[in-house]
């Protein structure tokens, strides 16, 4: 019997073009976009593979065209960089209050202001939580390997159908510029998200929620039942109301929903070391220097414990839990302010957790082999 | 039978108010238009004028201050179909501060119509001035405003390209007007003067004396609707690269090339990647450069290992090829006595006195020095087979001028 050769195609590709091929694939059909560093590369690949590409004259207008998009029924996305997601804060408290769903690519840079366009950072963990005026939250994920730019977006696109909500994809340059070789047959299939439709009787209430929280959608200009979608507080029927208890009702339910559907989107890797008292949490482009000193200390027969975070706003119980449970805690991120730890404690940081950040740089797998040897 | 576009006849304005006029005009020219109810969607904007929405029997969005243009441009994109009717309604705020997505609708010529209810103020925040408010307005609540002239947005969307443009006063029956906006195909407008007794001005009666001139400009041109497409996979057009050859690489290897912008520094880097990737081996390639492309340094770092690789920064080198100035200053931090260093020979080291100094650029031109001196590296070090390299650019466009950098450099 002649045995079957394994299949392969390697090439070189990049993280851009794996973001942009599998959002397609899990259904996403319209991209619009304003050109701002690093990002451009996804734009680039947009225009290629997306059914409607349309370039914007500016990140509100990116916004806004993404949002009667989604009204109408599409699934869009777009990228950009914190100067134009700084644009973008308005429209996203409106597609938020909407419930309209979409995905934007957060490609961060090194701020503050327009800072340095061409110099990697991850330093908008903050202003993804601090976006939506009252504290609340849209689920907000990070990529942190190569593969993640593969799985990631897809997971991102259907909890923004599912939930009806827009999403944030942190990444940064040098995870979606970095070209490597990559055998594609190792991808796995990805499935299209189904948007699902009101199909009862009328009187149909655009933000009456089912059991799960969620309003059963209606694009507008369908011919089965008027639908009314609005920004500013509203009742079940879509109507403005000041507040009323339903109106308040309404909007406290965004921030439930979210909550409720957390394990439903939740993704992190955690790779216990036995016996190890010293725990490296980090997300983003960091994980990958993480994941270099994690062998190299494991190789060396001291293994340390890795939990890599995909899903970082809300964060996940298991994340709190498990930090909690170490001696020593090490929070590893490329920006200055330690954006991940000031999200979790604020100010008090508790006595067995550490932080290590760079900023305009990466983070070296050598400076992190120094940090976890300075806890033994 | 008759379509009633109004869920209500009660309207939630002030009397006297301009819009209450304008919006019963607009649920009688639509009544006229030959629209079902679901095939009009109403998008509305902050102010007095979003109120509309519970008056209306159709689709109704109700967005952000000034952003309903765009907004209403993002759902005629995608129903791109011209038996639906999208309506976006805002007031002179509202135009004053979303006049750019105003301009670039018409100038796109978006399958909609858009009124503007321009009664002079802001209604819904105490009657402060907007960029369309008359002169005499000016002169009665903040003098020194009135040096400067209101805009006339029917004479902007027009000359931005839209296909009908209007200014008509509040006054009367104006529904035909209105209807004649909302037959057009392509993107439409209609300011509306209108009274706002609260803020402004008292009755329609007072404006006619003001100087609007009622006045209906058009352009004609093509209405193009958006196209959605069925796109092909990005990696149906990637050649696999087959692993025919094989290296002589212990672990790691990390190879830093630094030249000038315009020197083929990046597409050698792509080539030596994918000469890496062809003998079996992990690859990793990135590119840094000034953000002005055309100029400065370009740098490319290269990793090859048999083992996955994980971080993909360099922290030194092991191999450090440099045929520019610009990208030996980007370098020369990031080697030591260790790194096997090939610079042209044109380059001043400073202190650095270890490596091999060729004339790569005076021999195969700036262009291909950094392919040069990748081959001589190669050839001399046996890590990786130039054969290897050689076969990445089969089938290039410059196919003969790369060989030739390349025998250039095993030659040397």
């Amino acid at each position: 019997m002649v045995e079957e050769k394994e299949k392969t195609k390697w090439v070189m590709t990049d993280g851009s073009e794996l973001i942009i091929e599998s959002l397609v694939r899990a259904g996403a059909n319209a991209y619009v976009n304003y050109p701002i560093t690093p990002s451009n590369w996804l734009n680039a690949f947009a225009l290629k593979r997306f059914p409607f590409f349309m370039p914007a004259p500016d990140e509100i207008t990116t916004l806004q065209w993404l949002c009667g998009m989604a009204a109408a029924g599409k699934i869009p996305v777009t990228a950009t960089s914190f100067p134009g997601y700084a644009l973008m804060i308005e429209t996203m408290n409106e597609v938020y209050m909407m419930e309209l769903p979409m995905v934007i690519i957060l490609v961060q840079r090194l701020g503050p202001s327009t800072g340095s366009a061409t110099v990697g950072a991850e330093g908008d963990l903050l202003v993804m939580n601090g976006t939506i005026s009252g504290g609340f939250q849209f689920p907000v994920f990070s990529i942190s390997s190569f593969e993640d730019c593969w799985n990631i977006p897809p997971k991102a696109l259907k909890t923004a159908v599912e939930l009806r909500t827009p999403v944030v994809i942190l990444t940064s340059k040098e995870m979606i510029m970095t070209s490597r070789s990559f055998d594609l047959e190792k991808l796995h299939a990805v499935e299209p998200v189904k948007m699902k439709y009101f199909t009862g009787e009328a009187p149909y209430k655009p933000y009456k929620p089912n059991e799960d929280l969620i309003p059963e959608f209606l694009p507008v200009g369908n011919e089965q039942h008027q639908v009314r979608i609005n920004s500013s507080t509203h009742d079940h029927a879509g109507m403005i109301k000041k507040a009323t208890p339903e109106a308040i009702g309404n909007s406290l339910r965004l921030q439930e929903k979210i909550e409720k559907h957390i394990d439903s989107y939740s993704i992190y890797t955690f790779i216990e070391a036995p016996e190890s008292e010293t725990l490296i949490v980090t997300y983003g482009i960091t994980s990958e220097a993480c994941r270099e000193s994690v062998c190299r200390c494991g190789k060396s027969g001291k293994g340390v414990s890795l939990l890599i975070l995909n899903t970082l706003i809300p964060l996940p119980k298991f994340v709190i839990e498990t930090m909690n449970s170490y001696r020593n805690v090490i929070v590893i991120e490329e920006n200055s302010q330690a954006n991940l730890v000031r999200y979790i404690y604020g100010v008090n940081l508790p006595t067995n957790v550490k932080k290590m950040n760079a900023f305009g740089r990466m983070i070296t797998p050598s400076e992190i082999m120094k940090e976890i040897a300075s806890c033994r | 039978m008759q379509i009633d576009f109004l869920a209500k006849k009660k309207m939630p304005y002030c009397p006297g108010c301009g819009h209450h006029a304008s919006n019963l005009n607009l649920a009688k020219a639509l009544e006229k238009s030959g629209y079902n109810l679901l095939d009009v969607i109403i998008v509305s904007d902050i102010g007095c004028s979003g109120l509309i929405d519970e008056n209306m029997a159709c689709h109704t969005v109700h967005g952000l201050h000034g952003r309903v243009v765009a907004l209403a441009t993002g759902i005629a994109y995608a129903l791109a179909n011209k038996n639906k009717k999208v309506i976006a309604i805002q007031g002179d705020g509202g135009a004053t501060i979303g006049l750019q997505h105003l301009l670039v609708a018409a100038r796109r010529n978006v399958n909609m119509t858009l009124l503007v209810l321009n009664n002079n103020v802001y209604g819904m925040t105490g009657g402060q001035l907007s960029g369309l408010s008359n002169t005499s307005l000016k002169e009665k609540i903040l003098h020194d405003e009135a040096y400067y002239p209101p805009f006339d947005i029917t004479e902007m969307a027009y000359q931005s390209g839209a296909v009908y443009a209007s200014k008509i006063m509040a006054k009367g029956e104006f529904s035909d007007k209105l209807g004649e906006a909302i037959k057009t195909e392509g993107f439409s407008v209609v300011e509306i003067i209108g009274p706002c007794p609260a803020y402004a001005y008292n009755s329609i009666k007072e404006m006619m004396e003001l100087g609007y001139e009622e006045k209906v400009l058009t352009n004609t041109r093509p209405f193009v609707a958006p196209q959605f497409y069925e796109r092909s996979s990005l990696f149906d057009s990637k050649n696999a690269i087959e692993r025919q050859f094989s290296a002589k690489i212990s672990n790691k290897l990390s190879i830093l090339l630094g030249g000038s912008a315009g020197e083929g520094v990046q597409l050698a880097a792509d080539l030596l990647a994918q000469a890496g990737l062809s003998c079996g081996l992990n690859n990793t390639k990135k590119g840094e450069y000034p953000i002005t492309v055309g100029t400065g340094f370009s740098l490319a770092e290269v990793i090859m290992s048999n083992d996955p690789i994980y971080y993909t920064g360099i922290e030194k080198a092991d191999v450090a090829i440099v045929t520019s100035q610009d990208g030996w200053e980007m370098v020369k931090s990031r080697v030591n006595e260790f790194t096997k260093l090939f610079v042209d020979e044109t380059i001043d080291t400073g202190t650095v006195d270890y490596g091999v100094k060729l004339p790569f650029r005076e021999k195969v031109g700036r262009k291909s020095a950094v392919l040069c001196a990748i081959a001589y590296w190669m050839s001399h070090s046996g890590v990786v087979p130039v054969d290897a390299l050689v076969k990445t650019f089969a089938g290039h466009k410059h196919e003969e001028k790369l060989l030739e950098a390349v025998n250039t450099g095993i030659s040397m």
